[in-house]
C-alpha cells in the first residue's frame, strides 16, 4: 500500500503503448528533468526557510515571520529579488567560464538525485554502482567552483577556490571510506541491495561500534564537503568577503546558492541510505504489532523525516561549533580522520568476515 | 534512427570536439575545461557500452584527481587574463599534417581489418567478477599486476614529495 | 545507416588519439602537453574497452588493462605535476623552451 510505483508504471505503460520507443524514451529524459527541477525549487524553498527558522530558534530570536503567515514567503520573496537583479559581470573576467560555473555545479548536483531511493520502488535508475557512481559524480562540482575562482578575476575568490578545492578533495576520502565500510557489510554497490539488506534493522544499528563510528566521519567529512559552517572556509565572510562566489549576483548566484542546499540533500539522503535504512520503516526485532503500525507510514515519509532530520543535524552543528583555520582543517582530515576511517574499514572488514553482526 | 545511436553521435561530437578544443585553446584554463569535458564524454562511452565500473573510476580518478591536479597546478604557476602564445605556423603545419597522416593510415588499416568477434559466451562486468579477478592467483588472475601497480602507486607517492618539497636551505633563503 | 560497431568507436579512439599528438607536437607549455598525453591515454583506454565489449565479451583482460592505465596514468599525472611545480620554482616559467642548459 502506499506506493508510487503504480503510478509510474502506469505513466510507463501508457507511454509504451503510445509512442515508439525513441519518443518514449525521450519523453522520460524530460518528465524525469522537470521531476527533478520542481524538486530542487521546493527543496531551495524549504530549506532556507529551515536554515533560518532552525539558526533563529538556536538563538533565542523569531526569524522571519513578516511575508506571509509567519514568514512562509519570506524565502519566495527573497528569490524573487534575485532573480529581478542584475547579473553583473567584472571586467577583466573570463565570460565563458564565468556564466558556465554556475551550471556546472548545478548539474553535477542533478546527476546525483539519479541513483537516490525515494521510496520504495521510486527510484530513476537503480544502477549496479550506485554509491560509487554518487561518489564519482560529486567530485565534478569541485571544477565548477574552481572555475567560478579563477575566472572572476579577483584574489579573494580565487584563494576561496583554492581553499575549497583543497578542503573538497582530501574530505572526500574519508566520505568515501565510511561509505565503503558499509559497502563491505552489504557486499553490493547497488542501492535497492543496500537498503533491502536493512529489512531487520539498520546498519547503525546492525553495525555496532564501527558502523556509528562511520557514520560520524561520514557525518563530518559531508558536512566539510558540502562547504558549510564549521568548515566554511571556501566563502569564510569575515576573511574572504564571500569566498569563490564574491563576484557573482543575481541568477547566477541564486544557482549557486540552490546548488549548496540541493548538495546538503544529497548528501544527507546519502547518509539515511547508508546508515538509517532510507525508505526502510523502523523495525524492532519480534513486535509484530509494532512492526506492523510502523508499515503503515508510507516509506516517502520515512525517507524524508530521516533526511530532514540529518539536514537538522548539519544545521546544528553550525551554530555549536566555531569555524576552523585552515591549518587546523587540514590537519583534523589527515592527521586524525583519514588514520581513523581507515583502521575502522579494518575493523569492519573483520566484522564482515567473522559474521559478527546481526 | 534510435536513441542509442542518437546518443553516441552526441557522445562522440562532445569527445572530439571538446578534445580538439583542449588542443587549440589559447587560455590554459580554458583548455583544462575543454579536456574535463573531453574525459567526461569518454566516461559516458563507459557508460554507454555498459561498463559502468570503469565509467565511475574513470570520473573518480580524472575529475576527481587529474583535472584537479591540473588545474591546482595552473593556479599556482598561470596568470590570470594571459594567454599562451600562438605556436609558429609552420609548426602548426606540419603538425597537422602528421597528425592527419597518421589517422588516414590507421584508419585505412582498420577498415580493412576483419575483425572477428570471439565465441564465448559473454561475462558481466560487476564489480564482484571485477573484484575476484584482481585477486585471483591462477594463470588468468591479475594479482602481480594489482601488486606491482600498488608499489607503482607508492613510489610515485614517495617520489612527489621528494620532487615538490622545499629543502630546509631554500626555505631559509 | 549501419548499425554502430567497432569501427565506430575505434574511429572515435584514433581521431582522439591524433588530436593528442598534435595537441603534444604544437603545444610549448608543460601542462598544456601534459593534458594531450592525457587524451592519448584516454583514447587508448576507450579501444581496450571497445575491444573487449566486441571482440572478447567472455573475458575481463581489456577491462584490466584499462584500469592499470588509469592506474599509472594518475601516477604519471601526479610525478609530472611535481615536477612541473619545481621547475616553476627554479625557472619562473613551464615552457619547455626556457629549460635549455642541458642542451648544448
Amino acid at each position: 500500500m502506499w506506493s508510487l510505483s503504480s503510478i509510474t508504471d502506469i505513466v510507463q505503460t501508457w507511454l509504451g503503448s503510445t509512442f515508439n520507443p525513441t519518443i518514449a524514451l525521450l519523453l522520460q529524459f524530460v518528465m524525469a528533468g522537470l521531476l527533478v527541477i520542481t524538486l530542487f525549487a521546493v527543496l531551495g524553498l524549504v530549506l532556507v526557510f529551515m536554515e533560518r527558522k532552525v539558526s533563529a530558534y538556536m538563538q533565542v530570536r523569531i526569524g522571519p515571520n513578516r511575508v506571509g503567515p509567519r514568514g512562509y514567503l519570506q524565502t519566495a520573496a527573497d528569490t524573487l529579488k534575485l532573480l529581478m537583479k542584475e547579473g553583473l559581470v567584472p571586467a577583466g573576467a573570463d565570460k565563458f567560464l564565468f556564466n558556465l560555473a554556475p551550471y556546472v555545479v548545478m548539474i553535477s548536483a542533478m546527476l546525483l538525485m539519479a541513483p537516490i531511493a525515494f521510496a520504495k520502488d521510486f527510484q530513476m535508475w537503480d544502477l549496479n554502482i550506485g554509491v560509487l557512481y554518487v561518489s564519482s559524480v560529486s567530485s565534478i562540482a569541485v571544477i565548477g567552483i574552481l572555475m567560478a575562482g579563477w575566472s572572476s578575476n579577483n584574489k579573494y575568490s580565487l584563494l576561496g577556490a583554492m581553499r575549497s578545492g583543497a578542503q573538497i578533495v582530501s574530505y572526500e576520502l574519508s566520505a568515501g571510506l565510511s561509505i565503503i565500510s558499509i559497502v563491505i557489510l552489504v557486499g553490493s554497490l547497488k542501492i535497492s541491495d543496500i537498503i533491502a539488506s536493512q529489512q531487520d534493522g539498520w546498519w547503525i544499528f546492525k553495525g555496532h561500534i564501527p558502523a556509528i563510528i562511520a557514520f560520524v566521519i561520514f557525518l563530518i567529512a559531508v558536512t566539510a564537503e558540502t562547504n558549510r559552517a564549521p568548515f566554511d572556509l571556501a566563502e569564510a565572510e569575515s576573511e574572504l568577503t564571500a569566498g569563490f562566489h564574491t563576484e557573482y549576483s543575481g541568477m547566477r548566484f541564486a544557482l549557486f546558492f540552490l546548488a549548496e542546499y540541493a548538495n546538503i540533500f544529497i548528501v544527507c539522503a546519502i547518509g539515511a541510505t547508508l546508515f538509517l535504512g532510507g525508505w526502510m520503516p523502523f523495525h524492532i526485532g519480534n513486535l509484530q504489532a509494532f512492526n506492523h503500525i510502523m508499515d503503515y507510514i508510507p516509506s516517502s515519509i520515512w525517507f524524508f523525516g530521516k533526511t530532514f532530520f540529518l539536514i537538522f543535524v548539519i544545521m546544528w552543528f553550525r551554530w555549536t561549533f566555531p569555524r576552523l583555520r585552515i591549518d587546523q582543517l587540514l590537519n583534523l582530515e589527515w592527521k586524525y580522520l583519514l588514520p581513523i576511517s581507515m583502521f575502522n574499514v579494518l575493523l569492519v572488514t573483520i566484522m564482515a568476515i567473522m559474521k559478527w553482526h546481526f | 534512427m534510435e536513441a542509442k545511436e542518437i546518443i553516441f553521435y552526441l557522445l562522440a561530437a562532445l569527445t572530439l570536439g571538446s578534445g580538439l578544443l583542449a588542443v587549440t585553446a589559447r587560455k590554459i584554463f580554458r583548455a583544462a575545461i575543454f579536456l574535463l569535458f573531453s574525459l567526461i564524454g569518454i566516461a559516458g562511452f563507459y557508460f554507454w557500452l555498459q561498463y559502468e565500473f570503469i565509467a565511475a573510476v574513470q570520473i573518480v580518478v580524472y575529475v576527481g584527481g587529474i583535472v584537479v591536479l591540473i588545474i591546482f597546478s595552473i593556479f599556482l604557476t598561470q596568470q590570470a587574463g594571459t594567454d599562451l602564445p600562438n605556436p609558429p605556423l609552420r609548426r602548426i603545419i606540419f603538425s597537422a599534417l602528421a597528425a592527419l597522416f597518421g589517422l588516414i593510415f590507421s584508419w585505412m588499416l582498420i577498415s580493412q581489418h576483419p575483425f572477428k568477434p570471439g565465441a564465448e559466451s559473454p561475462v558481466a562486468v560487476s564489480v564482484a567478477n571485477i573484484g575476484s579477478m584482481m585477486l585471483n592467483v591462477n594463470d588468468t588472475g591479475y594479482a602481480l599486476p594489482f601488486e606491482l601497480v600498488s608499489i607503482l602507486l607508492l613510489a610515485a607517492m614517495v617520489g612527489c614529495i621528494v620532487i615538490a618539497i622545499k629543502s630546509r636551505t631554500e626555505t631559509a633563503n | 545507416m549501419e548499425q554502430i560497431g567497432l569501427q565506430h568507436i575505434l574511429f572515435v579512439s584514433i581521431s582522439l588519439f591524433f588530436i593528442g599528438v598534435y595537441g603534444f607536437l604544437t603545444r610549448r607549455n608543460l601542462i598544456t602537453m601534459l593534458m594531450s598525453v592525457e587524451l592519448i591515454l584516454n583514447s587508448v583506454n576507450l579501444n581496450f574497452i571497445a575491444f573487449n565489449k566486441y571482440l572478447w565479451a567472455g573475458r575481463l583482460d581489456g577491462v584490466f588493462f584499462a584500469i592499470f592505465i588509469i592506474a599509472i596514468a594518475a601516477c604519471e599525472a601526479a610525478v609530472a605535476i611535481a615536477i612541473i611545480i619545481n621547475l616553476y620554482r627554479s625557472h619562473k616559467s613551464i615552457d619547455v623552451e626556457s629549460a635549455a642548459e642541458m642542451k648544448y
